[in-house]
């Protein structure tokens, strides 16, 4: 269970339409990368699909059920969210920020914490390689370990849907391979992963499909080989794109200097 | 959770030093046997339980709410510098009660109106600082710090025109002071002291959730805007009450929550009871030294804790060396 059903949604600021009506089907245990310029409306599609925000237009469904319908509680239960570089909370622990993915599974006002939530939060700590820092303050960590503690936060939630926003824009490329490889092996467990990444050959290494989105539109949804293609990427980025393919995957450049 | 027991003992051994300490020097033997007997008579108890008991319960009071007051805000706007009376609480009550000092009326009357001004001011403020279903931070403060400007012009314009005896009431209740206060006070009030703490309790899960910040606290599941009017309702009515009862009393509701983050961690399980029990202590200490120091004369309550809380938590937070931090341990 996971798959998310995205019917006619229209993405939209204040003053104009970003992303006209488009469809796009994410299959329970993906892992999909969401592609394109800055400002073509990433960021607002995740926080829509996150239910923070309602789209301009279409509906959003998990395994069948408009989020519209859920409550907070029950959003957060099917589907956990980061979003892009979140503030380090001071003076918080590690094992206290993944606690708080266990906030959902009981009601609002009550006090105490089960054994099952401090074991999800023991089993997710694990999972993303920081039980040994648990007890460390969250802002004494690195890049790369604080990205990590999010995710385990992520994690501790149990939902079928993990959505991220740039989960790697400040990390050197082998923390960024790090959090990729976690990713990727959360998909493989099971639960769908959507991110929005800006880097198109970390996307074409790791996702399943790519979403590229440009000129308010979706551009191309595939496989990586399929969705990549320069010319694709010329008309999302409006620049001109060379493509190699090494080792079976495919690499993707910018020509940087004007062409 | 020893460390809290710890201290709810000596906020509780606060409270019974305040009962022996006062302007008439009373023997502790004489104030200890009318203390385990109420119902023996005598000046002693009369002095005791008609006068000393009720102060030292408001004195706790007043301490308990502000401090719980600026713990929510301070949790709810992430920001350290927050006190209870940002959401003009103070100075709604302050203008309305210069008015009606001005109009002349009944003095018995003064706490109500200040109560109700108080209430009626943070109403206006969260309304302006509305913003969908939710709360806008930033409006909020800044509505606060205008209204607040506004309505304290109101109370200078009054001081400057009342004859001595009415803007000696006014300034008396703007120095903050228990002098004067009893078991009527408290029964007013105390309906709307039940559901401040009442509310603050079950805001804690929320506010340690919001230590996140109020995106990813949402990612976990947070109602963001039921958060937000929960612990703004609940810091108004502890607030209110707790100026209706003492005048402004300042410092409290900025420092405590930082002595009880400081002890205690940023969990608020244990922070929040925690900066109950400093503010119980404190105001009852200071409460007791203000009837003591220059007896017969009292002090205002809100001039001894600037005096002697203001100094002490530059000491504690802004002394060079060490790492000590506003948010936070």
């Amino acid at each position: 269970m996971g798959n998310l059903t995205l019917r006619g949604v229209r993405i939209a600021s204040a003053e104009c339409t970003l992303l006209e009506p488009f469809d796009l089907d994410v299959a329970s245990g993906s892992f999909v990368a969401i592609v394109g310029p800055n400002g073509v409306g990433k960021s607002t599609l995740l926080r829509a699909v996150a239910g923070f925000e309602p789209t301009a237009g279409g509906s959003v469904a998990l395994d069948g059920h408009d989020l519209r319908a859920l409550s907070a509680n029950e959003r957060a239960r099917a589907i956990a969210a980061l979003g892009a570089d979140p503030e380090a909370p001071h003076g918080m622990t590690v094992r206290e920020v993944a606690l708080c993915g266990r906030f959902a599974q009981r009601p609002w006002w009550q006090w105490t914490r089960s054994d099952h939530d401090l074991l999800a939060t023991e089993t997710a700590l694990a999972r993303v390689g920081l039980r040994d820092s648990a007890d460390r303050l969250i802002d004494t960590l690195s890049s790369g370990e604080r990205q990590r503690a999010w995710i385990a936060l992520a994690l501790a939630q149990g939902a079928r849907v993990l959505l991220l926003d740039e989960p790697t824009s400040h990390l050197d490329a082998r923390y960024a391979s790090e959090v990729l490889a976690l990713l990727r092996e959360i998909a493989s467990g099971g639960t769908t992963v959507v991110a929005v990444l800006h880097d198109l050959n970390e996307a074409s290494s790791f996702a399943d499909r790519i979403a590229i989105f440009g000129d308010r539109r979706l551009l191309a949804y595939d496989a990586p080989t399929t969705a990549l293609a320069a010319s694709t990427l010329e008309a999302a980025y409006g620049i001109a794109f060379a493509r190699a393919d090494i080792d079976g995957e495919t690499r993707v450049f910018a020509r940087l200097k004007n062409t | 959770m020893f460390r809290l027991a710890v201290l709810g003992c000596a906020a509780f051994g606060a409270l019974i030093l305040g009962v022996f300490l006062g302007g008439s020097a009373l023997a502790p033997g004489d104030v200890a046997w009318a203390l385990l007997h109420p119902h023996a008579g005598g000046d002693v108890a009369t002095i005791v339980w008609a006068l000393r008991v009720p102060r030292v319960a408001i004195a706790g009071i007043v301490g308990a709410a502000l401090a719980v007051a600026g713990f929510l805000l301070q949790g709810m706007l992430r920001n350290p510098l927050v006190d209870p009376f940002l959401t003009g609480v103070s100075a709604g009550a302050g203008a309305a009660i210069a008015v009606a000092v001005t109009l002349g009326l009944a003095s018995g009357l003064v706490p109500a109106v200040g109560f109700g001004a108080g209430l009626g001011t943070a109403l206006l403020v969260a309304a302006l600082a509305r913003r969908g279903s939710g709360i806008d931070t930033e409006r909020l403060i800044l509505a606060g710090v205008s209204l607040s400007a506004l309505f304290s012009s109101f109370v200078a314009l009054a001081l400057t025109r009342l004859a001595q005896g009415g803007a000696q009431e006014i300034l008396a209740w703007l120095a903050g002071t228990l002098a004067g206060r009893g078991w009527p006070e408290v029964a007013a009030t105390a309906p709307y002291l039940i559901a401040g703490f009442a509310l603050a309790l079950i805001a804690v899960p929320s506010l340690n959730v919001l230590r996140l910040g109020s995106g990813p606290a949402r990612g976990v599941g947070l109602d963001l805007a039921r958060t937000q009017w929960v612990l703004l309702i609940a810091a108004t009515l502890l607030t209110a009450a707790a100026v209706s009862l003492s005048g402004i009393v300042g410092f409290v509701g900025l420092i405590v929550p930082h002595l009880g983050r400081r002890m205690f961690g940023t969990d608020a399980r244990l922070a929040l009871p925690g900066s109950a029990f400093f503010g119980i202590a404190l105001v009852s200490i200071a409460d007791a030294a203000c009837r003591t120091l220059f007896a017969p004369q009292e002090i205002p309550l809100g001039v001894l804790l600037a005096f002697v809380g203001v100094p002490s938590f530059l000491y504690l937070y802004l002394r060079p060396r060490g790492t000590s931090r506003l948010w936070g341990t």
